[in-house]
């Protein structure tokens, strides 16, 4: 930095549209995901008031088919990854390290613009009225045989946005492997980092495989290649393969860092160190590895011979182990400490624990093949998904801006308008999803836009919960915006009293190379806690 | 049929109560989870709220014998699910040796279903009782999916595979009961992916057998059969009401009789206003009685 004379303003486009400094990169990341959840939550409140009655007319039935696909495009490339790994990852990976930026901070810039690229390709499709209705699935030979752009586009935009992916996850690798401050072993990384590790990995070896699968698409429809054209002896239930070779990792890709947030707040603001941090860092390694092993879970029903299915139920039960042992360390992390309720604490422990639990056990439904021969493909799988995906994800989100708020922007989020928005978040998704297990229960089947009328009540009840979230997420904005501008000024450059070197080492909000000197670790990265009781659970030896 | 079972449908095969007995040992098991975990963060969330801003909480970073125990005791529950099902799986998947088949054929919007003497159904499946019935399924164009909650299974219906799976109706079963739209198409296949519904009629064995060999000899050129066999309203409506094509009602009061009969032989000569060309599959094969006959009902749409 220049030591002497005035450091002139930067102009705008300087100052954003050329950076390469990993925090600013972070927050258009946040930004701009943010954008696109709203596109996305649009589209999910189309979805819930088309069931709203059984056999209604709001949508005709294309228009519902185009809402179901953008809605999970877009929640999972643009909303949910981009947020987790963009933003939260860019913005905290290098300053939770102890570095001055990212490995390749110029690939760092060219990924986001690569994931603002792909969004665009994607949004395209609407103004040239061709959007598509695949399913985010996109399963040939129906989406072979769609018509209009849509599918192209699609392709298009998921290539891009896997690009954008892969250089995301080798920067991430490098700076986590190479860029560490002195003493920051890998055993002192915050949760966090190891977390968003495991899904650099993730994406690393996963996305080639989609790139793969919606390639050989394009072919089969414009090169006219027989990959799935049965005539010509293709097979379409190799794209399955090679999708959920990807698109089931990718699941991890959205639940990890999740868990990564969530193991940031909770020893904070329990005052007690995390408990079990080798078991949770590690646990995030087994179900890295083990995701890669799960995919024809997906499948059980698709035509293979069932009991192929035996192998792949047995490694889906055992990457529940991993799952069960973090929440069984948070829960301990809890027990003796000292909890303070802020929002991102009733939104990492109540609203992560409680509603990530109920997606976790009633995967184990799933899992099972024989229950899955009735269960497959209907509402209680859209139940499951969006427990873990919404109850999860979305909620490990909210809890994370919330948390690192005052640290991005150095004024306070308003603490009760962001409790009350807890609650609706809460609720809300609870009576959105918690109907969908018993829909499928009954019979009803994903992706319909027509219903037998005994199910009516049950799908208010869920377009009931829907109209809670959209509400909810309305205020989240009201609160990020109006506290950008008119929240209170953070005095302290630690307000939550915690121990990563975010808050310990930079300024608020952190400066253009996050620290002063290189900082020294020299402990472990969630020291709280007076000593320990005589007799308690802690035989490790290892004591404040 | 009758008991407490967490509002699933009613069980009508031996097979699918065995699922449900799986089903309700999963749901207890996780119930037990479920009640342990929330009631634990719901007990520590209240009991360890911090009352004085600066208090800690205890410096205790874990014990390896708590993640010894929680590792286990969960892996141990895990497993016998999974043998459990395992088990399951080969008695499903193994089928009697004498079964009686019946092809079905998913097919954008319709499901066909074909018996041994070569006697087809469409949008409604007659199934025998006292007899094991296999379902060999496929379909013309894209995956569908064949599932009937009732007997809890369903399997893909896949271009250029053939999936399988085998029920016998248990023996409380009512012959005559109807169970209408209760096949549904469990796999996104387009936009009438939500009405590929069929009904099921189970017979005892005389009237199956007959009605069998009355199906086979029956001149199929009424209306009702033959547009039931080309699947022709799940497109297209006979009460105003919008689909994937234009609706019948009315239809005659705009065209004449030339009109209709070339637009089902021919779809794409003229295209209606609002819809895409290619949308519709030619029915040249269709003979002239089975036109007329359709023809003649749609002239009674007005």
């Amino acid at each position: 930095m220049a030591a002497t004379g005035e450091v002139k303003r930067k102009s705008f486009f300087r100052d954003w549209i050329l950076t390469v400094d990993h925090k600013k990169i972070g927050i258009m990341y946040a930004l701009t995901s943010l954008v696109f959840f709203f596109v996305g939550g649009l589209a999910a409140i189309l979805i819930r008031t088309q069931l709203a009655l059984p056999n209604s007319v709001v949508l005709e039935p294309q228009q519902f088919n185009q809402a179901f696909t953008m809605h999970g495009t877009i929640m999972i490339f643009l909303w949910i990854i981009p947020m987790l790994t963009g933003a939260f990852g860019n913005y905290l990976v290098p300053i939770m390290i102890g570095a001055y930026d990212m490995a390749f901070p110029k690939m760092n810039a060219l990924s986001y613009w690569l994931f603002l690229l792909g969004g665009l390709v994607l949004f395209f499709s609407f103004v040239v009225g061709a959007v598509p209705d695949v399913g985010w699935t996109a399963y040939p030979p129906y989406s072979i045989q769609s018509q209009g752009a849509g599918l192209d586009l699609w392709v298009t935009a998921v290539h891009i946005l896997g690009l954008s992916s892969i250089l995301a996850a080798i920067n991430f690798i490098v700076t986590t492997f190479n860029m560490r401050a002195p003493g920051m072993t890998f055993n002192r990384m915050p949760l966090f980092v190891w977390a968003n590790l495991v899904t650099s990995f993730i994406q690393l070896f996963g996305t080639p495989a989609l790139a793969g699968a919606v390639t050989t698409l394009l072919l089969d429809r414009h090169a006219h290649t027989a990959f799935y054209d049965v005539a010509q002896g293709g097979d379409p239930m190799m794209y399955q393969h090679l999708f959920w070779f990807y698109s089931h990792p990718a699941v991890y890709v959205m639940v990890i860092p999740a868990m990564g947030i969530v193991s940031e707040i909770m020893p904070v603001f329990a005052r007690k160190p995390i408990f079990g941090y080798k078991a949770i860092a590690y646990s995030s390694v087994m179900i890295g590895l083990l995701g890669f092993l799960v995919w024809a879970h997906h499948m059980f029903v698709a035509g293979m011979q069932m009991s192929a299915g035996i192998p792949f139920m047995i490694t889906s039960m055992i990457i529940a182990i991993p799952t069960a042992i973090k929440i069984f360390n948070w829960l301990a992390t809890l027990w003796g400490g000292q909890i303070r309720y802020t929002t991102p604490m009733l939104f990492a422990s109540l609203g992560f624990i409680g509603l990530f639990t109920i997606g976790g056990l009633s995967g184990i439904f799933l899992g099972a093949v024989p229950i899955d021969l009735n269960l497959h493909d209907t509402y209680f799988v859209i139940g499951h998904f969006h427990y873990v995906v919404f109850g999860g994800s979305m909620v490990a989100i909210l809890a994370g801006l919330f948390y690192w708020f005052p640290k991005v922007t150095g004024r306070m989020y308003m603490e009760k308008f962001g409790q009350f928005s807890f609650w609706l978040y809460f609720i809300g998704t609870n009576l959105t999803f918690f109907p969908m297990f018993m829909l499928g229960m009954k019979g009803m089947p994903r992706r319909v836009f027509y219903y037998q009328p005994e199910l009516t009540t049950i799908n208010q009840v869920a377009t009931l919960g829907s109209y809670l979230i959209g509400f909810a997420s309305l205020l989240l904005v009201v609160n990020i915006f109006y506290s950008l501008f008119k929240g209170k000024k953070v005095t302290s450059d630690n307000p939550w009293g915690a121990d990563t070197l975010e808050w310990t080492h930079t300024q608020t909000p952190p400066s253009e190379f996050n620290f002063e000197a290189l900082p020294v670790v020299t402990s472990d990265p969630y020291n709280f806690g007076e000593k320990t009781r005589k007799g308690s659970l802690d035989d490790d030896g290892v004591t404040a | 049929m009758g008991g407490f079972n967490f509002g699933l449908p009613d069980a009508l095969t031996q097979t699918a109560k065995d699922i449900d007995g799986l089903f309700g040992m999963v749901f207890w098991i996780t119930l037990v989870v479920f009640v342990l975990v929330e009631g634990l963060l719901a007990f520590f969330l209240i009991r360890y709220k911090r009352k004085h801003p600066d208090k800690q909480g205890y410096a205790i970073h874990g014990s390896t014998k708590a993640e010894v125990i929680w590792t286990l005791i969960p892996a141990l529950i895990l497993v016998f699910i999974g043998v459990w099902s395992s088990g399951m799986v080969y008695t499903i998947q193994t089928p009697p040796s004498d079964v009686y088949e019946i092809k079905v054929t998913g097919m954008k919007w319709a499901w066909e279903f074909e018996y041994p003497n070569g006697a087809k159904s469409y949008g409604e499946l007659h199934l025998p009782k006292d007899r094991n019935v296999m379902f060999k399924i496929t379909s013309k164009d894209v995956i569908h999916s064949f599932w009937i909650p009732e007997f809890r299974m369903k399997q893909d219906a896949v271009p250029g595979r053939m999936t399988s799976f085998t029920v016998k109706l248990a023996d409380e079963v009512k012959a005559g009961t109807k169970l209408p739209e209760r096949i549904v198409c469990a796999e996104y296949c387009g936009n009438n992916h939500s009405k590929m519904l069929a009904n099921i009629v189970i017979d005892d064995k005389a009237t199956f057998d007959s009605w069998v060999a009355a199906e086979k000899n029956r001149k199929k050129t009424d209306a009702a059969s033959v547009i039931q066999a080309n699947g022709c309203t799940s497109c297209h409506t006979i009460d105003g009401g919008k689909s994937a094509g234009p609706t019948w009602k009315g239809l005659a009061g705009k065209h004449d009789e030339a009109y209709i009969k070339e637009s089902i032989t021919n779809p794409n000569a003229k295209i209606a206003e609002g819809f895409q060309p290619g949308m519709m599959p030619a029915f040249d094969k269709l003979d002239e009685e089975s036109l007329n006959n359709v023809v003649k009902y749609i002239e009674t749409l007005k």
